[in-house]
């Protein structure tokens, strides 16, 4: 049975670009063009994972309020915002709106697609054991690229699907300096060297509040950022 | 701080009212003239009052009118050689005199009689003054802050005053030659001396006492100046310690008036410093001053300053981001119709992607030209030069062509009989119009009146175009006039940038005017109002 993807976006000729290429990619798609009728539909039934413009028609952060919603349903529904602008989430970080991914509309099809896949992944295999030969493990960190999670210390850190490519980016070959270039590669998203900035942050605060002694990624200023392997 | 604060300026312009004290010395100086005139014009009076109860009574001199005046030497051996008759004549006489002097006798003056042979023949009074009165006088100088008198006052005093002092020596008889004379020849004569030991003056006048047409005698009047003296330093004493009572408590207040003035203008400083940082951000608003006078309002002004400057700040900051956000749209729309384009393999879904891409380009050109069109005319409006025209005519004309350009929407203006005179430029009011039309044609319900109102009221024009339809979410209808704010819904037909009322504001600030939007009072729909002030007749 295919999956359910609900598109909220108040731009027709976007939405209906997206809904093209994921029907083609075998997905089933729900088109909404602003979040009243969007709730609607949600509470008759969810889908399998959530596309939300932060920005809807009148309501300027309607996609945030309607996230809110969503997880107040579905603690598990995978969401991703597409965003027309850089500082929203910095201004709403602190909201915890608890998507688990975002990126900006001028993302291309292909990488939106990889991500949708992503995040089907993380919610197919969440509760399958994992085996050992998925498990990447650099000190205190667990990566599990297959089902898309971190630990720290065996605590599960709750990282975005980009922040999680950030982190296994980094944390492949620890020592090693990654420019911002190839730290948006590896995460699929092309953003400014600002944005890269404002995602080391929120990755080392979420990681800061499970061990407020955290300071593996080191920035390098001038080249970019490394994992710093624990000194033993 | 090594310039003197607004203290110390304020207390050296104060200090010229040390020369209060010095007027009031000059004022008591006058004073002091005007009793020592007083007292010659006294003696003088009861010199010449006792010279007329002498008049006409040769008797009292006891000898001839006729005889022979020589000097007070040749005199006085002229009563050594005197007959027993005579000498008995002429005690009597002396003792009539005294009776009559008697009744004139007066406190701390002294009187003398004299005849021609200078010989004194009466006298009374003194010229010490008794000391019951002086006792008197002493109890009058009851006054407050007595020590500070002793120890400060009284020997400043006695440095600037002359101090009288009765210990004068003058008991001998006067020795007037020249006023004698004088009078003796018939003339008043009047003058002052000192004591013959120096420590007092004495002012005195000298009248003639007549018999017939001859002089028989003089009539000298005496007092000292002493009183007057006395009477001019209680008086410098008591407006001296008055005005130096009133100098010390105006000091006291004016440094507690400058000291406030300057704690008020230091906290103003302080708070300006804190509410901009070293780049020049705008970190705090200014905590404004409640009070009425100057300094409050200087407060509020720079508070509304800096609040204005932080909106505009605020503004600029954003106005990066929200541009970007307006062309991330159509860039999205373009990209993921060449991404579908590349992946589809039918020519009838690709036309639709060329489309779609084909929309997007549309709008980024939209965008290009309406940011061009809002800076040229910020350009504009800074070159264009303002005239005197009709804007009843202006809105009258655009809205017959409003008619045609929107054929589906209906028009229903509300003109005055009369011109409305307004300085300013009619193409810029033309394309302000065109702007407000725009979006009344936009947001308008099908089938409802765009209502265009134009009226004067008091000094200003007012122009309203109203539309029923959607109304402004609240906390929307100031910012709607900055450029790219926009509450329009996609879908719409038309992009949206959001710079249309940005343009009206522009215009209406242009000719002086504001402009102003909000919903209609049933909340179906918006009207936006401009004021324009009506040209001076």
């Amino acid at each position: 049975m295919s999956r359910r993807i609900a598109i909220v976006e108040d731009e027709p000729a976007i939405r209906d670009n997206y809904a093209d290429a994921l029907k083609r990619h075998g997905y089933d798609v729900w088109t909404f063009p602003d979040r009243a009728r969007a709730t609607d539909a949600f509470a008759h039934r969810l889908p399998d994972l959530v596309l939300i413009d932060v920005g809807l028609g009148v309501e300027i952060d309607g996609g945030f309020t309607l996230c809110r919603d969503l997880r107040a349903m579905s603690p598990t529904l995978p969401v991703i915002f597409l965003t027309a602008r850089d500082s929203e989430f910095d201004v709403v970080s602190g909201l915890r709106m608890g998507a688990d991914d975002y990126v900006p509309k001028t993302v291309s099809l292909p990488n939106l697609i990889a991500r949708i896949a992503a995040l089907f992944r993380r919610a197919d295999l969440a509760n399958s054991p994992a085996t050992q030969e998925d498990l990447l493990t650099r000190g205190a960190l667990t990566l599990d690229m297959k089902r898309m999670a971190v630990r720290w210390n065996n605590v599960p850190i709750e990282l975005t699907l980009t922040e999680l490519w950030m982190v296994h980016a980094l944390a492949r070959y620890p020592g090693h300096v990654k420019d911002r270039d190839a730290l948006m590669r590896e995460a699929n998203i092309v953003v400014d060297d600002g944005t890269i900035t404002s995602h080391i942050k929120r990755i080392r605060r979420k990681f800061q509040a499970a061990d407020n002694m955290f300071e593996a990624i080191e920035t390098v200023y001038g080249m970019g950022y490394r994992w710093q392997s624990p000194a033993d | 701080m090594s310039a003197p604060g607004i203290r110390g300026k304020l207390l050296a312009v104060a200090s010229v009212f040390l020369l209060v004290p010095w007027l009031g010395y000059e004022y008591i100086r006058e004073l002091e003239r005007f009793l020592r005139q007083a007292q010659d014009d006294s003696l003088v009076a009861t010199a010449q009052a006792v010279a007329t109860a002498l008049h006409d009574r040769p008797q009292l001199f006891g000898f001839a009118p006729d005889r022979s005046l020589g000097s007070l030497r040749d005199m006085l051996d002229t009563v050594a050689a005197n007959d027993a008759a005579s000498a008995a004549a002429h005690s009597e006489a002396t003792g009539e005199i005294q009776q009559i002097l008697r009744g004139l006798e007066r406190a701390t003056s002294r009187i003398w009689v004299i005849d021609r042979a200078q010989q004194v023949r009466a006298r009374t009074g003194s010229l010490r003054p008794r000391a019951d009165a002086e006792a008197g006088a002493a109890e009058l100088l009851e006054r407050p802050f007595a020590w500070l008198e002793a120890a400060v006052l009284s020997p400043l005093y006695r440095m600037i005053l002359r101090q009288p002092r009765d210990d004068f020596v003058d008991d001998a008889p006067p020795s007037y030659g020249r006023e004698l004379d004088t009078a003796l020849s018939g003339v008043l004569a009047r003058g002052t001396r000192a004591t013959t030991d120096g420590y007092a003056a004495v002012a005195f006048a000298v009248a003639p006492v007549w018999a017939g047409d001859k002089v028989q005698g003089v009539v000298v009047t005496e007092q000292t100046t002493n009183s007057v003296l006395r009477q001019r330093n209680l008086a410098f004493e008591r407006l001296f310690g008055l005005l130096l009572l009133v100098v010390l408590a105006g000091a006291v207040l004016l440094f507690v008036f400058a000291s406030r003035l300057g704690r008020r203008i230091r906290a103003l400083r302080d708070d300006a410093r804190a509410a901009v940082d070293a780049e020049g951000r705008i970190v705090q608003p200014l905590a404004s001053s409640a009070s009425g006078d100057e300094l409050g309002d200087l407060s509020r002004e720079f508070a509304a300053v800096l609040r204005r400057l932080a909106d505009y700040a605020h503004y600029r900051e954003h106005l990066a981001s929200r541009l970007s956000h307006e062309l991330r749209t159509p860039i999205a729309m373009i990209r993921s119709s060449l991404d579908n384009l590349q992946l589809s393999a039918n020519a009838a879904e690709a036309r639709v992607y060329v489309e779609r891409a084909h929309a997007g380009l549309l709008r980024l050109n939209f965008i290009f030209d309406a940011m061009s069109e809002a800076t040229r005319l910020e350009a504009a409006i800074a070159n264009t030069p303002r005239e005197r025209f009709d804007l009843r005519e202006v809105v009258a004309g655009c809205v017959e062509a409003y008619r045609t350009i929107y054929p589906a929407a209906r028009f229903a203006p509300a003109l005055p009989a009369a011109a409305v005179p307004v300085m300013g430029n009619p193409d810029l009011v033309a394309q302000m119009l065109d702007k407000l039309i725009a979006n009344a044609v936009d947001f308008a319900t099908p089938e409802t009146a765009i209502e265009v109102n134009l009226q004067v009221a008091g000094r200003h024009a007012v122009l309203r175009v109203a539309n029923k339809g959607a109304a402004l979410p609240e906390g929307m209808q100031a910012r709607l006039f900055d450029s790219m704010v926009s509450v329009r819904h996609a879908g719409s037909g038309s992009p949206h940038l959001g710079l249309g009322l940005y343009i009206v504001r522009l215009i209406a600030e242009y000719h002086q005017g504001t402009a102003r939007i909000a919903n209609r009072d049933d909340a179906a729909g918006t009207i936006v109002t401009i004021q324009l002030p009506v040209a001076e007749a």
